[in-house]
């Protein structure tokens, strides 16, 4: 690879997404600090032919999911056909009974998936986990990649690297496709939230409205966009909020950032909502388990790419063989997300290995183990030289006439040595991600 | 069979100006097989709002609606003749979510101790009949339970009402959803109009061999043809009558009446 010209160029990179205000924001003891996106200059690199099998893994897989979301909220077969035990739907805080029966336009529940894997040392990718609930990121890598073809133009000469500026491109397909007339709008909850910089950039990206919670408002089952020059029909709508906040009449009532109403434009099939609200019963701990049998039904076709091997200690076999093998396994509590609730049986001791064994038989549903993936360390760039560290990826699937990978994603990694925690909020760094064109 | 009048209206007086009113009310009886709406009128004021009906999620009619100039009061009023008639229940199916806990229908530690001490003592012999089992659970909570107004407020979890044994009809009924699923019986939350005047009411349905059966663990008795069924949902959070948000501060005073007669 011929990247010296690259690596050479870190800081100015750096410095010039900050001057962008490439940031994301944290709430830490109550005040909201502003913090920058450290980049990585050596890129990850994905040869032409891992790709192209990643791609068909990824497309099945959202593929599937996409079909059980819409299958939980109508039918239930995959419950009454016996592959996934109801308590897993039902119990999950991610299902949202109030979505029972709506039909999203087109069909589409989860549009832009942000797929999290690692890569083994065995040169095989793993699924970590799925984000089915407006996951974010995509803005990073994207900046950062037009900022170093700015800083470094030959690198992109000598390396066949995809271009991946198409992702507003796909966004705005994706948004058109369910678009059921009237203009396109991502809403942000404001200024304030860790992931504003990527809402404006989006909108910007993709030539949609930003709006604000006071910008939107409903009358008569129609969502309207209080524009300077009156108001105008929204006819889909890239919510960068979370279900619970998204109508304080329809979920949580004490919401000052939804816009009232809005569940019922949707169940009226009278705007484009992205993603589908009720989506975390597809995409939590305990659920992830079942998305290989999910591709089996629905799909009738073998699963790609192989999820981290998974234990559910709500079957008898696997409580046994998550009891005896709990020291080497890393258990994770279902309800919990972002980090925590992720214990490695091997930093346990003996007394604290059996009070686990005893919470996880008395609440087996509660738990997930899996065996520990050893995962290839990626270098990074510390000073004059270079370090490894632990990193993942996550992948954008974008669904909607067809369902679509950009040719790119987010690499992040970990700053601290023995970290396995590459969450953003946690410190950590993000590289650009490179797929060769051959 | 019997025909019910009924009467149903609230009102909301603010202190000051308020905009941007936005609403839902879920305050139309449900049309069933055993409960025609022989007769409906419904009002809202003031008169510039507007809205639409739509079937929510539990089947229940919601009409969304929004008052965004300014204003100073908010009135609903419903009114018609309703004709209720047990024997046409149709058999359907239990939505699966009805057996499972919500936040507000999460039974605690304790509760579950209750549960189990209650089956080892008088409920065991019952095993099978969920039914059976659901209006002696009935009986049992109206019994031990004293109803106080003001004890709890819409936010009352059942475990909080469970703790201090009292509560009103919101809380007798969460209790008794927390204690019926715990023993598999589906089972759900209704909001309406009970025989008589005053105050709207909530029991609670169970499910049994495919029909659904009224409970007022409140008043300890079956909810039979006087009871005129609103909404349904899986504990009051999924189906209040009325729930608004608006633009302005203003202290709100709401005067409700309700009034059922048999005909």
């Amino acid at each position: 690879m011929c990247m010296e010209d690259l690596l050479a160029h870190k800081e100015e990179v750096n410095r010039l997404m900050a001057r962008y205000g490439v940031k994301f924001g944290i709430y830490k003891n109550g005040t909201f600090k502003e913090r920058l996106f450290p980049f990585d200059p050596i890129p990850r690199v994905i040869p032409a032919d891992d790709y192209a099998e990643l791609e068909k893994g990824l497309v099945q897989r959202v593929t599937a999911l996409n079909l059980f979301l819409k299958d939980i909220y109508s039918d239930k077969k995959i419950i009454k056909d016996g592959v996934v035990p109801e308590e897993f739907v039902y119990r999950s805080p991610g299902y949202l009974a109030q979505c029972e029966g709506i039909l999203p336009s087109k069909g589409v529940y989860s549009h832009i998936s942000g797929i999290d894997l690692v890569l083994g040392k065995d040169g095989i990718w793993y699924i970590l986990e799925d984000n089915l609930r407006i996951p974010s990121g995509a803005s990073y890598p994207l900046i950062a990649r037009n900022l170093c073809r700015r800083c470094s133009p030959a690198t992109f000469r000598q390396n066949k690297v995809v271009d991946n500026r198409n992702y507003g491109q796909l966004l705005r397909e994706t948004m058109d496709y369910v678009n059921t007339g009237g203009i396109n709008v991502i809403f942000t909850p404001g200024r304030y939230n860790a992931a504003y910089f990527e809402h404006s950039f989006l909108a910007e990206q993709i030539g949609a409205v930003l709006a604000e919670p006071d910008d939107l408002f409903v009358s008569n089952d129609k969502l309207y966009y209080r524009g300077n020059h009156g108001t105008i029909q929204v006819g889909a709508i890239y919510r960068r909020i979370s279900d619970e906040y998204l109508d304080p009449l329809c979920f949580e009532p004490t919401s000052l950032i939804g816009v009232p109403n809005i569940m019922e434009v949707y169940r009226a099939g009278n705007v484009g909502l992205m993603n589908a609200p009720g989506n975390g019963v597809a995409d939590d701990k305990g659920i992830y388990y079942f998305v290989p049998k999910m591709i089996k039904y629905y799909l009738d076709e073998e699963p790609i790419l192989k999820n981290a091997p998974t234990f559910l200690p709500f079957y008898e076999e696997d409580m046994k063989y998550t009891l005896e093998h709990m020291e080497r396994l890393v258990i994770k509590d279902v309800a919990e997300a972002g980090g925590y609730g992720v214990i490695f049986g091997r930093d346990l001791t003996r007394e604290q290995l059996q009070d686990l064994k005893e919470t996880v038989k008395r609440e087996p549903r509660r738990f997930i183990s899996q065996e520990v993936i050893d995962f290839q360390d990626l270098e990074i760039v510390e000073g004059n030289t270079t370090v490894m560290r632990k990193a993942d990826l996550r992948a954008f699937v974008l669904a909607g006439e067809t369902v679509r990978v950009w040719p790119s994603g987010l690499t992040r990694f970990s700053r601290r040595p023995d970290s396995f925690v590459v969450n953003s909020s946690q410190g950590g760094g993000f590289k650009d991600t490179w797929i060769l064109s051959h | 069979m019997q025909k019910l009048k009924f009467l149903f209206l609230t009102k909301l007086d603010f202190s000051s100006m308020i905009g941007e009113h936005h609403f839902v009310l879920r305050c139309v009886p449900q049309v069933l097989p055993e409960q025609q709406v022989a007769d409906l009128d419904m009002k809202v004021m003031p008169g510039f709002s507007s809205g639409m009906f739509s079937l929510d999620s539990f089947g229940n009619q919601l009409y969304a609606g929004s008052l965004l100039a300014p204003h100073r009061f908010f009135y609903y009023r419903v009114n018609g003749e309703i004709i209720r008639d047990d024997r046409e229940r149709r058999q359907e199916a239990a939505a699966p979510c009805m057996r499972y806990p919500t936040k507000l229908t999460s039974p605690s530690e304790e509760m579950q101790g209750y549960a189990r001490e209650l089956w080892q003592q008088e409920l065991s012999g019952l095993s099978g009949n969920g039914y059976g089992i659901a209006s002696r659970l009935s009986d049992i909570i109206h019994k031990s339970f004293t109803y106080a107004p003001g004890s709890t407020s819409v936010h009352t979890t059942a475990e909080e009402a469970f703790q201090q044994r009292c509560g009103v009809c919101q809380d007798y009924v969460h209790v008794f959803l927390a204690l019926a699923r715990l023993y598999g019986i589906p089972a759900r939350y209704v909001s309406g109009l009970p025989c008589g005047d005053g105050a709207t009411h909530a029991w609670a349905e169970v499910w049994h061999e495919g029909l659904w059966y009224g409970l007022d663990p409140t008043r300890g008795c079956l909810a039979d043809e006087g009871y005129i069924k609103l909404n349904v949902g899986r504990d009051f959070n999924d189906c209040p009558i009325e729930r608004g948000v608006f633009r302005g501060q203003a202290d709100q005073l709401q005067t409700t009446y309700m009034k059922v007669d048999i005909l």
